[in-house]
């Protein structure tokens, strides 16, 4: 089954997010996240992480520091599969605390040879 | 709320972290506190489903938020508010801090940040706030749902317990053995009126009333375990508790109007918390201290044990009633006592109590006075005052539920 890179972006023009939420708040996202996972967890190939400061490897010396695009743009990643582009999505598109008013998730498929 | 760990994990370890970092850290840096746990958790909720959940997850937390404050403390630069040599003085011992999370500790934390919140330069409503803030772990709205207030008072009522308290002196940041005695009274009146709030509360939300129920009792709980607040006093209190908790599902119809005592089905009333009840009790009455809690404890037992309404001994209530005005003055424990001895002795002699009192304002006002003086003049056969005393109680009462349940009782 093919597998599709999932990346949380931060849409552009978004503003700071929303109040911090409760910790009651929390813990009704946390029962939604397992929830979610409990659901697709035949799809979940690796679910990621957020992703932090980073540098560009090149053959020609490169200026330090960060990736600025990819730490401002992109929250996290994660890997699921799925049979095709609009069935991935739609297990992104689920995923609780990801898609929200200013962020949303990029899938792309991952090409695998054969 | 389906997680691995209950239905408030998060709020009460907000509220355990909170008092763990304000022992190490100091009451000062409060809001800085706050930050940091905020963060600690949701870093949990963020990692936690994608990894393991930690084997010990107060640790992972109190690590993830120890860190985080010592590096904004380090910085110093939390909007000015910290002087350097502040900064320094307090982020010194706690670094490195070796951290083995002893349950017994841990409540030991709570119960002092407990004691930190009854400060008494702060008005008793910033008391309650503050503690629901960092002991509950409800937020801003969270809190002004529960105690009626706008969000804007309880923001402001936060801001300036956080500020009495960023004025105590670091020398006295941890509390002394004075203070954990003449705090312990003011303890118990918080926790008591938590338990009210949501005992009594004209709040629609059932699951509401009995969370500030359960967090009461929670937090009472840890006093009593305490040797500082081991008191006969804190034993009447849960004794209280309980034995209210017990009568709690009988208290609502199906819809969730409220049934007067004599309507309740008194085969709902849980005989297991019935009992707890009158073990905490028994507690309370070994040594020579009576409480107002003692007072409410020994009514609410004598309703427990009562197997009808009209097995009642009001008797003895209206002697736990004097008992209860006489070490809580109040002209409303004297308008129940005139209930009870109407009970007991008939309308006229309850109306001949309250011949002779001057009710203060706040009471004239309310519903429970009309209400009151309704129902005692229809029995003596005053059917023009009470029809009088009828209207004002049904215009005064402050909830729907309150307005049907006197529609029906003052026919």
């Amino acid at each position: 089954m093919p597998r599709y890179l999932c990346l949380q972006r931060n849409l552009p023009g978004a503003g700071a997010p929303a109040d911090k939420p409760s910790p009651a708040q929390m813990q009704a996202m946390y029962a939604k996240f397992n929830d979610w996972r409990e659901k697709f967890q035949e799809s979940l190939v690796d679910l990621g992480g957020k992703l932090g400061a980073g540098r560009l490897a090149t053959a020609e010396p490169a200026p330090d520091g960060p990736l600025v695009e990819v730490k401002e743009l992109v929250g996290g990643y994660m890997i699921v599969s799925a049979a095709n582009l609009d069935e991935a999505v739609q297990i992104a598109r689920e995923c609780p605390g990801l898609v929200r008013p200013g962020s949303g998730v990029e899938v792309i498929e991952i090409h695998s040879p054969g | 709320m389906t997680t691995p760990f209950g239905d408030h994990f998060f709020r009460h370890e907000y509220g355990r972290l909170v008092a763990m970092l304000v022992r190490r850290v100091g009451s000062r840096h409060l809001e800085a506190i706050e930050d940091a746990v905020q963060s600690s958790l949701l870093a949990a909720v963020e990692s936690w489903p994608r990894s393991v959940v930690p084997d010990n997850p107060l640790a992972w937390l109190y690590r993830v938020a120890h860190n985080q404050l010592v590096g904004e403390l380090r910085r110093g630069t939390r909007r000015g508010e910290l002087a350097v040599e502040h900064a320094r003085a307090a982020v010194e011992p706690t670094i490195e801090d070796p951290f083995v999370p002893l349950s017994g500790d841990v409540r030991d934390d709570l119960l002092r940040m407990l004691f930190v919140c009854c400060d008494d330069a702060l008005p008793r409503e910033s008391q309650l706030v503050l503690a629901l803030k960092t002991l509950c772990g409800f937020d801003v709205r969270e809190i002004a749902e529960r105690l009626f207030m706008t969000e804007a008072n309880v923001y402001k009522r936060l801001g300036r317990a956080r500020a009495r308290l960023r004025e105590v002196p670091l020398q006295a940041a941890d509390l002394t053995n004075a203070q954990l005695v003449s705090r312990l009274p003011a303890v118990q009146v918080i926790l008591y009126t938590l338990f009210t709030e949501g005992y009594l509360s004209a709040h629609a939300d059932g699951a509401i009333r009995r969370e500030l129920c359960a967090e009461a009792r929670r937090l009472t709980e840890v006093l009593a375990e305490h040797p500082r607040g081991r008191t006969p006093p804190t034993f009447a209190l849960l004794a209280l508790m309980h034995l209210h908790n017990a009568r709690m599902a009988a208290r609502q119809d199906g819809s969730g109007g409220l049934l007067l005592l004599e309507e309740q089905d008194r085969s709902l009333w849980d005989q297991g918390e019935i009992q707890v009840g009158l073990w905490w009790l028994a507690r309370a009455a070994e040594g020579d201290v009576f409480s107002r809690y003692h007072a409410e404890a020994g009514i609410a037992a004598e309703h427990c044990l009562s197997p009808s309404f009209g097995d009642t001994r009001w008797d003895r209530i209206v002697e736990c009633y004097e008992l209860l005005d006489r070490v809580a003055p109040s002209a409303l424990h004297t308008l129940n006592r005139a209930v009870a001895i109407a009970e007991w002795r008939g309308a006229a002699h309850g109306l001949a109590l309250l011949d002779g009192l001057a009710p203060p304002s706040w009471l004239l006002g309310s519903y429970q006075w009309s209400a009151v003086l309704s129902d005692l003049h229809r029995r003596a056969g005053h059917v023009d005052i009470a029809a009088r005393y009828r209207e004002t109680a049904l215009e005064s009462a402050p909830s729907e539920a309150i307005r049907a349940t006197l529609a029906r009782r003052l026919r």
